[in-house]
């Protein structure tokens, strides 16, 4: 296809405002699939997100669309990760296409989320269609959000679309628009090969299947490529489109988007964001954008029964086959036994691997609580950085301890400005600035207001966008991108239950807060360790000083009291379910935790 | 001949007790003529002439709201078709305010020689939270009625961890129990399941509460004289239930009625619960058998260990190992050892046995028995 009648383009949205069903529409009306094949979100073919009305792969699919005039026009469309956790995938993705659509629910607004996506299009200096969806409800404002979209992004209200992604309403003016507005690819057709990786998954017959963007040249089954980061050579065993599914042909063509199935054993070979080039007569330049994928929240991961550690290192290495920001690294604790000190790209990350190795390699997993990855001075000069609190160093060999802060942006109606700014400052947060959206003519308090501060990313990890939820009423958004590292004071409070630390369960906390933070921790083990054989003591401790103290009663009663001839079976069995749901539990010296135990106190605010 | 026992269930109530979740209904007692002789039908078709009959157990239900002469047939029925032992237990569940002197002393001459009386507490107060429809002072008379009824052998049913029960009242009625001077005690603690009204309300027993009031029992009781021979029974020498001793030491039982079970070389089955059911699969001659379950090896091992280890006396070592043909201090000698440990269970004249502390924490240790 002639790169003139091209068009790649992504759809931005924020969870809900109707990605999926709109790409479901798009599909439908080009008749990309037969009808019988259409499911709904048939772009998220993965449980998990199908669940969660997340996408945590970028896929991608070719429709044929033939205008009113006739002309036949290819349109790739790329659907990309949402979430702030994937923000570097989704700039690559960006980076892959000339446009973006912009999907904003009508009843509810931009998102912050969406706002930050939408920078990042426009700094790749996409061309943005905004798109009002939904506007088939009751609850619609159209004028309302068009407002903000005129203030915030500064388009004419004219060229914002009105559409319903679920009854087709005005479905195919939005093609036509993709076809008039976002300009056709580029590329130098007779330059030396040059393609954008903008993700990959691993196949178990063909190796990793690099997703492209052919931005000069082009790419045909034999070719010797090689990458211009990794250094990685490898050949084409296959070249196609996505269908979704992979559909070979003979070449992959300038400024055209698909595959190739390259034979590597590793995503990690192939890495998001790298250039593939000819390896016989290589570019002279990459394209511009690439970096190594970088893990930011840190959780030790480990199996509650400490002979399946093998087990969940096999699994952990066929995750990592598909998702090479996931780093792991073998991590033993006396108490918690073998497991892994995991790094992750964000907390939904961390809860999508936890879930992924539950569900699809059938096992039972502990995690500890996330953390941040500190640089520590000692006061022998030594400089080391600390993923895992057991590592922090006793108080007085410490010189200094820096830790990553984040920029937090947050959208939320003007209302909320006060309970925000109290939850952020409780945070350890500071205010940066207060922009308002949209037109300020808009009665009072229903105005959003974009609100951007500086953070620790610690403070942010385990309940803030719960408690920014719910003190917001589920009206704020938020995003966060790194910033940098600051300097900071901060203490390891240590959880002794039984007389010995458990380092999972340490926490590194400022010292002003740790004597409320220990005492919330003792109480919550309290809760949810049950009744042992014997008196169990929970303590919280900075260095040697006991800061909180409780006891876990001795069980006293535990009995089958009536057993007689009619259940010696049924009674049989309750016992041998006990004694599986022991095995369940992780073994702390002698005494044994469920592994909810861990999930809550994981979730526990300090 | 092997021994046998035979539990007969009786599946009629004239209402259900709040705690109750075994097989009975109310407001069917119009059936309770064509039951027995579906019960008299299943007795006739289960016919054996290769044992011998140490005791029978009436339980429910309330097997007393059947006649003298419904008990009279069920009884016959059993000595036509399978051979009695001379001094066979006889037992029948009854409850208090439905039972009278002439009433009992039918049953004496139908050939019933023991009482199982559902006292389940002397406070009225407990006794309506319970949902019983007696009154202590029908409890009282029972005892009574019982007596002038020639019954000796008499046990009496109470129920502990009562929501809100002072421990002074548990002990005052505990003394005023053993006054009585019956010489069989069964005392269980307030199980609340799933399905019962007090699930419903929502009124969980206290396990501290449960607890202190067993250690309580457990020193009243044997100051009076009892043997507390199994978890939850107590007895005057002599007067231990031997009915229920079968169930414990591994015996062979059959059971009769809606959802009873039966064991017989090694498959322990149950007839449907479902009294529907039941009677139309006798109506038609068929056994009412829902379930069939082998148990095997290592199952009978499990079950000999949680059934022996209720017994004051416990399992013997040398015993165990050469009916299972296993080493059973060598098997289980880490297991052991931390119980030892934990004083849940103690090791003496060649057998193992449950500590005072055990008693109350008997899971704890059977499931580290389990496989």
């Amino acid at each position: 296809m002639k790169q003139q009648k091209i068009r790649n383009f992504c759809i931005i949205a924020h969870i809900d405002h109707g990605k999926s069903t709109l790409a479901d529409r798009l599909i439908e009306i080009t008749g990309a699939l037969r009808p019988e094949e259409m499911n709904e979100q048939v772009m998220d073919s993965m449980e998990l997100e199908r669940e969660r009305g997340i996408t945590i792969k970028a896929k991608a699919i070719r429709l044929n669309y033939t205008d009113a005039s006739g002309e036949c026009y290819l349109l790739d469309l790329i659907d990309t990760p949402g979430h702030v956790d994937f923000s570097y995938e989704v700039s690559r993705t960006l980076a892959a296409c000339e446009g973006a659509v912009l999907v904003i629910d009508v009843t509810q607004g931009i998102q912050a989320q969406t706002l930050a996506n939408v920078y990042l299009a426009m700094e790749h200096d996409l061309e943005i269609i905004p798109v009002l969806n939904k506007i088939d409800l009751p609850g619609a404002e159209p004028d309302r959000v068009v407002g903000e979209v005129k203030s915030v992004l500064g388009y004419s209200g004219e060229s914002v679309l009105k559409i319903s992604a679920k009854t087709g309403s005005g479905v195919s003016g939005l093609l036509d628009a993709i076809v008039s507005r976002i300009p056709p690819p580029h590329g130098n057709e007779s330059a030396t090969i040059r393609a954008l990786i903008f993700d990959s998954h691993y196949d178990r017959y063909k190796g990793v299947i690099a997703y492209l963007r052919i931005v000069d040249g082009s790419i045909k089954r034999g070719d010797r490529l090689s990458l211009m980061a990794a250094g990685t050579e490898l050949e084409v065993l296959e070249a196609g489109y996505f269908n979704p599914r992979e559909c070979p042909v003979e070449i992959l063509q300038t400024g055209e988007v698909g595959y190739i199935a390259t034979g590597l054993k590793q995503v990690g070979d192939c890495p998001v964001g790298d250039t593939v080039t000819s390896a016989v007569s290589p570019a002279g330049k990459p394209l511009p954008g690439y970096r190594p994928a970088k893990p930011m929240v840190f959780a030790g991961i480990y199996p509650t029964q400490a002979n399946d550690y093998h087990e969940l290192r096999e699994a952990m290495e066929k995750l990592k086959l598909n998702d090479a920001s996931l780093t792991y690294e073998p991590e033993n604790s006396p108490l918690m036994g073998h497991g892994f000190r995991c790094g992750f790209l964000g907390l939904l990350h961390m809860d999508i691997v936890y879930e992924r190795l539950e569900r699809e390699f059938g096992l039972s997993l502990v995690v500890t609580s996330p953390g941040v990855e500190y640089k520590v001075s000692e006061s022998s000069g030594e400089k080391i950085t600390v993923i895992n609190p057991s590592d922090m160093p006793p108080v007085n060999e410490i010189a200094l301890i820096e830790e990553p802060w984040v920029r937090v942006g947050i959208i939320s109606p003007a209302a909320y400005i006060g309970p925000i700014m109290e939850l952020v400052r409780s945070s350890g947060g500071s205010h940066l600035n207060t922009h308002f959206l949209g037109d300020s003519s808009i009665v009072e308090g229903s105005q959003r207001v974009q609100l951007d501060y500086d953070m620790p990313l610690r403070t942010i990890l385990t309940t803030f966008y719960d408690k920014l939820k719910s003190r917001t009423r589920g009206y704020a958004s938020m995003d966060y991108e790194f910033e940098g590292y600051r300097e900071t004071r901060l203490v390891k409070i240590d959880v002794l239950v039984n007389e010995e630390v458990v380092d999972a369960f340490s926490r590194i906390v400022p010292p002003e807060e740790a004597q409320q933070a220990g005492r919330l921790l003792v109480q919550k083990l309290r809760e949810v360790i049950p009744r042992q054989l014997f008196v169990v003591p929970i303590q919280a401790a900075v260095g040697g000083r006991i800061l909180a103290r409780t006891d876990i009663a001795a069980k006293r009663k535990d009995v089958l009291a009536k057993c007689y001839g009619g259940d010696v079976t049924r009674k049989r069995k309750l016992l041998e379910k006990q004694k599986e749901g022991k095995k369940k539990m992780k073994n702390i010296g002698r005494v044994e935790v469920p592994k909810e135990a861990f999930l809550s106190l994981l979730k526990l605010e300090l | 001949m092997m021994n046998l026992a035979i539990y007969l269930h009786i599946p009629f109530c004239r209402r259900r007790c709040n705690y109750c979740s075994f097989v009975s209904s109310a407001g069917r007692e119009y059936e309770i003529p064509s039951y027995v002789d579906a019960l008299i039908r299943e007795i006739q078709l289960t016919r054996r002439e290769d044992t011998l009959i140490t005791s029978i157990y009436m339980g429910g239900g309330t097997p007393s709201l059947l006649e003298p002469s419904m008990i009279d047939r069920i009884l016959s029925a059993i000595r036509e078709n399978y051979s009695i032992f001379s001094s066979v237990e006889v037992t029948i569940e009854a409850n208090p305010g439905t039972i009278d002197g002439k009433y009992l002393a039918a049953l004496s001459l139908a050939g019933i020689n023991r009482l199982s009386l559902g006292f389940q507490s002397l406070d009225d107060d407990e006794l309506c939270f319970l949902g019983r429809l007696h009154s202590s002072a029908d409890a009282l008379d029972s005892i009574k009625f019982a007596k002038q009824a020639g019954f000796d052998n008499i046990s009496l049913d109470f129920i502990y961890g009562i929501p809100r029960r002072a421990l002074a009242d548990w002990k005052d009625m505990l003394k005023n129990v053993v006054t009585f001077a019956m010489p069989h005690l069964s005392l269980y603690p307030l199980t609340v399941e799933e399905g019962t009204p007090l699930w419903e309300v929502r009124e969980q027993p206290d396990e501290d509460q449960t607890a202190v009031e067993y250690e309580l029992a457990c020193d009243v009781l044997e100051r009076a004289g009892y043997r507390h021979y199994e978890i939850s029974n107590w007895a005057f020498h002599g007067f231990e239930s031997r009915h229920n001793l079968g169930y414990w030491t591994g015996g062979t039982y059959l059971g009769l009625g809606p959802g009873a079970h039966s064991y017989l070389n090694g498959t322990r089955w149950a007839n449907t619960s479902d009294l529907d059911e039941y009677l139309k699969s006798l109506s038609r001659g068929e056994l009412p058998k829902l379930t069939l379950d082998p148990i095997d090896g290592r199952a009978q091992l499990t079950e000999a260990i949680m059934l022996g280890l209720r017994l004051d006396c416990g399992i013997s070592i040398d015993e165990t190992s050469s009916h299972f043909g296993i080493d059973f201090l060598e098997e289980f000698g880490t297991e052991i050892s931390e119980l030892k440990r934990l004083v849940l269970v103690e090791v003496s004249d060649g057998r193992l046995k449950l500590t005072p502390k055990g008693r109350l924490l008997g899971n704890e240790v059977f499931l580290r028995f389990c496989p």
